[in-house]
């Protein structure tokens, strides 16, 4: 067994530097090797993750506000209508008032109108009531100068009233 | 895509591949001539120039010189190199680590990147992480190994040793025994030192389990006749396991010594044989396969370490029962 080995080469001390050549390479690389690299490994998937992680926040910042714009635009076009339909309101309102102003307005005139009008007319009537009663008068006195008779007399006074009658009425 | 119409082969003018062609055709036949082949077919035909003088593989590595009375081989002067190597060139990359690496670094990353990507895959996040730098420098020593004794010179680079005789000062490590055998330990005490720091003492129990074979007998004591004599039967049966289990392990450090000392030796001795029989040339394919051995050795030693590795943490100890 030992001769074998020894045949193939096994040597002891060759064995033990070989071994020590090995654990000084290990050493060697763990420090100039596998800690940097782990270390910039490390670091750049920590950057990727951070950097994704930062693009992920930006882009639910970036939806927040398209959603804020939306709900705002809504909005505005909600008070928009609003504002729109309180003016049509508020136009019908005044429309209506001043409709409603222009009919009593109407009205209060026709009837001043009227009311001048009635005014005028017993105005006109008492004048011509005057007159009348002037015109009855002369006629009397003309009657009074021609001396008739008592039943004339009647008469004529009779009918100037039943006229004037008439003529009040009418 | 419309690339314009290539004239000529391979990126060549016609004339300039027919000389190439020439030339080419020209080495081999003189190689062949001139080589051991043809000097046996032929007879001498004054190409002694080329004559190359027959290898004598010698399996022991040369003593080049010794540090107090520590003897120093070729093999060792071969790994120093490989050590150097490595060392400096780490060295020289992660000196200025860039989070936006440049070429090199790219390069250093990328080799590092994948046997770490390689560690994790088989043996998990966290694990992964405990054995990359065993494994990678398995893997880079090696390789590496492997790769720097290819290089035209290395292997006949000589020097007078203290005795006055000519030594080859470098020799791949990979072609000592003792290298492969120092690796094969270290595997195998790493997989133990991981075995015990994950499970503790229990990890002992996979070679030797006298649990069932005690319960066994205080069964048989207590009289239960039955249970206790199928008990004691398994606990022998866990013992056979575990000392079989133990061999494996044993045996493992053999494998593993052998096939990478066989594989690379063998390919030492093909490159120096092909050169022998036909120079030049010849040996071209064969330094091919060369580089793909080494790198094929390496990924095996590392990658079986790493499983024995994730075999001994990954707790099969409860699986068994």
């Amino acid at each position: 067994m030992w001769a074998a080995l020894e045949a193939l080469g096994f040597n002891t001390p060759v064995f033990l530097a070989q071994l020590i050549n090995f654990i000084i390479l290990f050493g060697l690389l763990y420090l100039v090797a596998y800690k940097p690299i782990m270390r910039i490994l490390d670091g750049r998937s920590q950057k990727v993750r951070e950097s994704m992680e930062q693009t992920e926040h930006i882009k639910q910042q970036a939806e927040r506000a398209e959603a804020e714009v939306a709900r705002q635009i809504e909005a505005a076009g909600k008070e928009g209508q609003e504002l729109v339909a309180r003016a049509a309101r508020t136009g019908e309102e005044i429309k209506k008032q001043a409709q409603q102003e222009a009919r009593q307005e109407g009205e209060a005139l026709i009837a001043r109108a009227r009311a001048e009008i009635q005014h005028e007319r017993d105005e006109a009537i008492g004048e011509l009531r005057e007159e009348f009663a002037g015109l009855t008068i002369m006629a009397a006195e003309k009657v009074v100068e021609r001396s008739l008779d008592k039943k004339a007399h009647r008469e004529l006074i009779d009918r100037v009233l039943e006229e004037s009658d008439v003529l009040k009425r009418g | 895509m419309s690339e314009p119409k290539k004239k000529g082969c391979l990126g060549c003018s016609f004339p300039l591949v027919i000389i190439i062609g020439i030339v080419f055709l020209g080495l081999v036949v003189l190689a062949v001539v001139g080589g051991a082949i043809g000097r046996e077919l032929f007879g001498d035909l004054g190409l002694s120039f080329l004559e190359i003088d027959k290898p004598h593989p010698e399996l022991p590595p040369e003593v080049v010189f010794q540090i107090f009375g520590f003897p120093i081989t070729n093999s060792i002067v071969g790994a120093w190199f490989t050590i150097v190597f490595l060392v400096v060139f780490s060295w020289a990359v992660s000196r200025r680590l860039k989070l936006i690496p440049g070429r090199l670094q790219s390069a250093f990353e990328y080799i590092l990147g994948s046997l770490y990507d390689f560690c994790q895959s088989v043996a998990g996040e966290v694990n992964g992480r405990r054995f990359f730098p065993l494994v990678a420098t398995i893997f880079l020593f090696v390789a590496f190994n492997a790769w720097l004794s290819l290089i035209p010179g290395f292997g006949s680079y000589e020097v007078l040793n203290p005795e006055g005789h000519h030594m080859h000062l470098f020799r791949g490590a990979n072609t000592d025994f003792n290298l492969p055998l120092a690796l094969a330990f270290v595997s195998f005490f790493m997989v133990l030192f991981f075995g015990l720091k994950t499970m503790g003492f229990r990890y002992l129990e996979l070679y030797v389990n006298f649990r069932q074979f005690v319960k066994g007998l205080g069964q048989l004591v207590r009289g239960k006749l039955k249970a206790g004599l199928s008990g004691v039967f398994l606990g022998v049966i866990d013992l056979v396991v575990g000392g079989l289990e133990f061999l494996s392990h044993l045996i493992r450090i053999v494998s593993l010594t052998l096939r990478l000392f066989g594989n690379m030796t063998a390919g030492e001795i093909l490159l120096l044989v092909t050169a022998f029989l036909i120079p030049w040339l010849f040996a071209l394919p064969f330094y091919g396969l060369e580089l793909l051995v080494g790198f094929l050795q390496a990924l095996i030693f590392a990658g079986l370490t790493l499983v024995f590795l994730t075999m001994a943490t990954a707790g099969h100890g409860e699986e068994a029962h």
